[in-house]
C-alpha cells in the first residue's frame, strides 16, 4: 500500500481541479484494488446455467468495488475535502520491519531471540526511546511471554534456536 | 416462562461448574475449581488491563487477546472472551474519564463530562457511577437476551436462504447508516471486506480463488490475522504518528473517595434507566449499536435536562447515561449473533471468528444442539458484569498507575505480543507477515478516512452471503426476483432500501451528523 506519497505534497502533484485530494487518491486506490481482484479471478469459472461458478461472486464484488471506488474518486474531484494527510515513515517502517524480523526469525531462531530482536527494532520507531529501559522491559516481556504461551496457555512454541537444540 | 428459568438454570449451572483439579505436587489430592468463573474473572481482568491502555479500543483489545483463548474448551473460551469484551469496554471508559483519550468512538461521549469531573477531583464518583450504570444495564440486558433468545430462534428456523441473504444485506446497511462519516466510503469498505473474504478455496467447487499459489492463502485469509493487523498494528502505527506523549493529560490528583454522594445517585438514577432502555433497543439493531447508543443517550439527557448548560462541565448524568447505554447495547448485540448467527458489529464479528476456530457455526442450530454453550455464555454475561463491579472499583489505583506507562515502552510490547499471538494460531510465519501487511493497509485506510470496522464486518459476512445467495438462486432456478417475492425477504429488502435512501437524504444526514458532532463541541 505504498501508492500514497509519503511526504505530503500539499496538492503539488495533483491537478488543481481536484477539490478533495484525500478522497480522490483513496477512490483511485480502491479502483486499482478492484481491477487487480478482477484480473486475479479472471481464470475462474463463471455462471453455468443458473448456478454460480467459483468466479461469479468475486467478480460481482469486484465490479461493485470498482463502481464504488470510481464514485469516491468523483466525489473527490467535485466536493471540497481534506487534503492528503501527512504520512510519517519512521513508525510504520520500523513496526513493519519488527514484524517481518519476527516472522523470519521465529522458526530458525526460536521465540526468545525473535521476540527480543523484534522488540528492539520496534523501539526504533520513535525518537523517544531510551535504550537502557527499553532493553530491560524487552527482556522482561520476552521472559513473560516465554512463560505465558507455552505453560499457562498450553501453546507449544520453540524457545531456542534450532542449532542449539540439536 | 418455565422455559426461561430452566434455560437460565442450565446457564448458571454451566458457569458454576466445578472441575476437579489434581495437580501432581499435591500427591493425588484434588481440588474442585470453578473453572468457568475463573476464566470469566481472568478475561475481565486482562480485558480491562489492555483496554485501559490509551488509544486501544475494544475491537483491538479483543483481537489482541483472541489467541490466549485458543487452548481452552469452547464453552470456557467463549465465556472468557465475553469477559474480555466487558473488561475492555470498562477499561476504555476508565481511560476516557482519567486521561481524556477515548479508545473508541463509543467512549468519546463519556470523556466529555467524565474528564471534567475528574479535573474537579471527582474521578472517583465518575468511575463508580460508570461501573454501577454498566452493571445495572448489564443485568437488564442479560434478562432481555434470555427472554428474546428462544422466540427469535424459532423465527430464525423459518428463514430460508433468500431471507438470510436479505437479512445480511439489512445488517450491512444498518452498519452503514449508523456509522460515522461518509455513507459511500462505508459501503466501499464493506464491499472491500466481501472481496477479501473471497480469497481461498471456493466452498462448493474447491477451486482456489485469488490465492496466487501461496499455500497459506489456500484456506483464505485468517480472520484473526486480518483483525489483528487492521486494529492492533494499524492503531500502534497511527498512535506513533500522533506523537504519543504530548496529548496525554493525565489527571494528577489522587483518585480518592470512590463513593458517589446521595445527590449523585439521585441525579444519575433516571439517566441510568433511560440509557439502559435506549441502549437495549439500539443494541438489538444490526450495525454498530453501541456507538450510536452512547451518543443518542447523551443527546437525550441533554435535551431532557432542566439545565443543559451543565453538560460538558462535569454533569454526572453525562457519564451515567452513555455508559449504561453503551453497556446495554454491547450486551443486546449478542442477540442477533446467538439467534440468527449474524454478527451485528465488528466485535461480534470477532466472536464469530473465535467460534469458527472452535468449530462452532453460530446460528439457530447452536441454541438447540449446544444449549449449555449459549446459556452458559448468557449467564456468564451477568457474572462478568458483577465481577467488573467487584474488581474494578477497588483496583482503580492500579489502572491509574498503568496509565502512566510511557507509550515508548508500551508499543514495542504490543507489537511483540501480537506477533507471538498470531504465530501461535497456526504456527505459520506467513500469517505474521500478512498481519503486518494489513497493519500498513489499516494505517493507509485511517489516513484516507476509511473506517476499518465495516471492512471486518464484510469479511465475516462474505462467505455466509455468498453461500445463501447461491442456494437461494439454485432453489429458485436462477430467478433473482426471489428476494422480492417471498414476503419476509421482500420486507427486509424494503427496509434496507428505505434506510439507504434516508441515509443519503440531506435532511437526515444533517441530523445524523448533529448527533456525532456532539463530541467536538
Amino acid at each position: 500500500m505504498s501508492d500514497a506519497p509519503s511526504h505530503a505534497p500539499e496538492k503539488s502533484i495533483l491537478p488543481s481541479w481536484v477539490k478533495g485530494p484525500q478522497d480522490f487518491i483513496g477512490g483511485l486506490a480502491l479502483v486499482a484494488i478492484a481491477a487487480f481482484a478482477l484480473w486475479a479471478s479472471s481464470d475462474l469459472q463463471g455462471m453455468h446455467g443458473f448456478s454460480f461458478g467459483a468466479g461469479t461472486a468475486p467478480r460481482m464484488f469486484g465490479i461493485l468495488l470498482l463502481g464504488l471506488g470510481a464514485a469516491v474518486t468523483v466525489v473527490g474531484i467535485f466536493t471540497e475535502g481534506p487534503g492528503l494527510s501527512k504520512f510519517h515513515w519512521r513508525g510504520p517502517f520500523f513496526v513493519a520491519l519488527a514484524i517481518l524480523v519476527f516472522a523470519v526469525g521465529i522458526r530458525p531462531m526460536g521465540m526468545i531471540f525473535a521476540a527480543m530482536s523484534s522488540f528492539l527494532i520496534a523501539a526504533l520507531g520513535t525518537p523517544e526511546t531510551r535504550w537502557k529501559e527499553t532493553i530491560i522491559v524487552g527482556a522482561c516481556l520476552t521472559g513473560f511471554c516465554a512463560l505465558l504461551f507455552p505453560y499457562a496457555l498450553g501453546l507449544p512454541l520453540q524457545m531456542w534456536p534450532t542449532f542449539l537444540i540439536r | 416462562m418455565g422455559d426461561l428459568f430452566s434455560n437460565l438454570g442450565l446457564g448458571f449451572s454451566t458457569v458454576f461448574q466445578f472441575v476437579q483439579w489434581t495437580p501432581a505436587f499435591l500427591g493425588g489430592m484434588s481440588i474442585p475449581l470453578p473453572i468457568n468463573i475463573l476464566l470469566c474473572l481472568i478475561g475481565a481482568l486482562v480485558g480491562t488491563l489492555v483496554g485501559v491502555l490509551p488509544g486501544i479500543g475494544t475491537i483491538a483489545t479483543v483481537a489482541m487477546l483472541l489467541p490466549i483463548t485458543f487452548g481452552l474448551p469452547p464453552v470456557g473460551a467463549l465465556i472468557m472472551l465475553a469477559g474480555i469484551y466487558y473488561g475492555a469496554q470498562y477499561g476504555g471508559s476508565t481511560t476516557s474519564i482519567l486521561v481524556n483519550i477515548p479508545g473508541e468512538a463509543g467512549s468519546v461521549v463519556t470523556a466529555l463530562d467524565g474528564f471534567q469531573m475528574a479535573k474537579q477531583g471527582r474521578a472517583g464518583p465518575a468511575l463508580a457511577i460508570a461501573a454501577i450504570g454498566s452493571f445495572f444495564a448489564g443485568c437488564v440486558a442479560t434478562v432481555l437476551i434470555a427472554v428474546l433468545g428462544a422466540p427469535l430462534t424459532k423465527l430464525a428456523l423459518a428463514f430460508g436462504p433468500a431471507e438470510y441473504f436479505s437479512l445480511m444485506v439489512l445488517g450491512l446497511i444498518f452498519a452503514v447508516v449508523l456509522a460515522k462519516g461518509s455513507v459511500l466510503k462505508a459501503i466501499a469498505m464493506i464491499v472491500f471486506g466481501l472481496l477479501l473474504s473471497m480469497v481461498g478455496s471456493d466452498i462448493e467447487t474447491g477451486a482456489s480463488r485469488m490465492s496466487f499459489n501461496i499455500p497459506e492463502l489456500a484456506d483464505g485469509l485468517g480472520f484473526a490475522t486480518v483483525a489483528m493487523g487492521l486494529f492492533g498494528f494499524a492503531e500502534i502505527i497511527r498512535n506513533l504518528d500522533a506523537g504519543g506523549e504530548e496529548d496525554r493529560q493525565l489527571v494528577q490528583q489522587k483518585v480518592t473517595g470512590l463513593m458517589p454522594t446521595r445527590k449523585d445517585l439521585k441525579d444519575s438514577t433516571p439517566a441510568i434507566l433511560r440509557g439502559t432502555v435506549l441502549g437495549s433497543i439500539l443494541g438489538i439493531l444490526p450495525g454498530g449499536g453501541a456507538v450510536i447508543a452512547s451518543f443518542a443517550a447523551y443527546t437525550l439527557e441533554k435535551k431532557l435536562s432542566k439545565d443543559p448548560k451543565r453538560f460538558g462541565r462535569g454533569a454526572i448524568e453525562g457519564v451515567a447515561a452513555p455508559e449504561s447505554a453503551n453497556n446495554a447495547a454491547a450486551q443486546t448485540s449478542f442477540i442477533p449473533l446467538l439467534t440468527l448467527g449474524i454478527p451485528p458489529n465488528a466485535v461480534m464479528a470477532l466472536m464469530v471468528g473465535a467460534m469458527t476456530i472452535h468449530g462452532i457455526v453460530p446460528g439457530p442450530q447452536v441454541m438447540q444442539k449446544q444449549p449449555e454453550l449459549v446459556w452458559g455464555m448468557i449467564a456468564s454475561m451477568w457474572v462478568g458484569n458483577l465481577m467488573l463491579l467487584v474488581i474494578n472499583l477497588p483496583m482503580v489505583g492500579i489502572w491509574v498507575r498503568l496509565l502512566r506507562v510511557p507509550y515508548r515502552l508500551m508499543f514495542p510490547s504490543i507489537v511483540v505480543f501480537c506477533s507471538i499471538g498470531i504465530y501461535s494460531v497456526n504456527n505459520a510465519p506467513m500469517d505474521v507477515v500478512l498481519a503486518g501487511i494489513f497493519g500498513l493497509l489499516g494505517y493507509w485506510l485511517i489516513k484516507h478516512d476509511f473506517e476499518p470496522a465495516p471492512l471486518l464486518l464484510g469479511m465475516v459476512l462474505g462467505p455466509l452471503m455468498e453461500e445463501n445467495l447461491r442456494r437461494a438462486l439454485l432453489i429458485s432456478r436462477g430467478d433473482a426476483t426471489v428476494f422480492f417475492t417471498r414476503p419476509l425477504s421482500a420486507t427486509l429488502m424494503a427496509i434496507s432500501a428505505f434506510l439507504l435512501v434516508l441515509a443519503v437524504l440531506p435532511a437526515l444526514r444533517k441530523k445524523r451528523d448533529e448527533v456525532f458532532v456532539e463530541s467536538e463541541s
